[in-house]
């Protein structure tokens, strides 16, 4: 099978994670990084926006703020994202241009990529499918989204599965007018996305979700994955763009 | 200076924040949880529709020849969608 380097599950700062993502591809762009799986959490917890949206239109910064929740934007476009610290877990899959798992259709590249996740949720015994465009659904319910953004000559997906979901936690850090927010509203989410411990109505650990993304990805992608680390210069590199851009108000409020 | 928010059909949504003057786009922003690959096109598709006139067939098909030269790929909306979406903040 075929050999990817494996980062496994650790915990950064919503700016180290994003910084880190981008470093690496810039590392593959240079053949110097190997087809890298990355398993990681956020802490502080943090919402992520995806990189056409208003950070001021979708998040309510005030409400961040007060509750130490850091705000960023990504590279990938998509929707808002919250990565709380106990209720998720983050992949990214990081491969070089023209390789297998990222063919020219992106939609076909997605739905082969979040194999993984469907097989990680087979490993937990939850049923799920690929719903188009960038989602994995169980009994109708979204339970990860993901997300994919083509440069540096390659091909970087990330996506959150979540573990648990606080439906109105999620609503005072996404910007709906408090008033709108009715009992109807939180039912419609609570009907349309859902978590791992609310299907199995048990207390899944964050390393038993991890460990079974590990091994969904290994078995579905059909690859190898070998215990790695970051390089020094994907490290400095990291460190630099999480100074000069992930953590900057230029590039969080660009939109 | 209009806003406008319309959901695709069975894809994302999309927000535009456009400045109009004498029937042409002064100024426009377009915002929203679709994909663009690249992803840098979106700010030269902004710049190229200023001074473009406000009519949504001109605007779906200069668009998409934006795109198209540009080598670019939009993902849950179309060209089409982004010209009804400029019209709608009119």
């Amino acid at each position: 099978m075929e050999e990817f380097r494996f980062l496994e599950l650790c915990v950064y700062s919503a700016y180290e994670n994003m910084a880190v993502d981008e470093a690496i591809t810039l590392a593959m762009k240079e053949g110097k990084a190997p087809p890298t799986l990355r398993l990681y959490r956020w802490r502080p917890s943090a919402v992520s926006i995806g990189t056409f949206q208003g950070m001021t239109d979708e998040v309510d910064l005030k409400f961040c703020r007060l509750n130490k929740i850091d705000y960023i934007r990504r590279i990938t476009g998509g929707g808002a994202v919250y990565h709380d610290f106990e209720g998720e877990v983050t992949y990214s899959l990081i491969v070089p241009k023209g390789h297998r798992l990222a063919p020219s259709d992106i939609l076909k590249s997605y739905k082969i990529i979040c194999g993984g996740i469907i097989e990680a949720l087979k490993q937990l015994k939850i049923k799920s499918k690929f719903r188009p465009i960038n989602d994995v659904v169980t009994g109708g319910k979204k339970i990860s989204g993901n997300a994919q953004t083509r440069r540096n000559s390659c091909i970087l997906q990330h996506g959150t599965t979540l573990l648990d979901l606080d439906v109105e936690v999620m609503f005072s850090i996404l910007k709906v007018p408090k008033e709108k927010i009715s009992d109807k509203m939180i039912q419609d989410v609570k009907n349309s996305v859902t978590s791992i411990r609310e299907v199995l109505d048990r207390h899944v650990e964050v390393d038993e979700l991890g460990n079974a993304l590990k091994a969904g990805f290994s078995k579905a992608l059909k690859i190898d994955l070998i215990p790695g680390a970051l390089m020094a210069r994907e490290w400095a590199d990291a460190q630099r763009l999480m100074k000069e851009k992930y953590s900057t108000t230029k590039w969080n409020l660009s939109r | 200076m209009g806003d406008s928010i319309f959901k695709v059909p069975g894809g994302k949504l999309l927000k535009v924040k456009l400045t109009p003057s004498e029937g042409r786009i002064l100024a426009i922003v377009i915002k929203g949880d679709f994909f663009l690959h690249p992803e840098k096109t979106l700010v030269a598709l902004e710049e190229f529709l200023a001074g473009k006139e406000l009519d949504e067939a001109t605007l779906a098909a200069d668009i998409q020849d934006f795109l198209d030269e540009a080598g670019a790929t939009l993902v849950g909306a179309s060209a089409a969608d982004m010209a009804k979406a400029i019209l709608m903040a009119k």
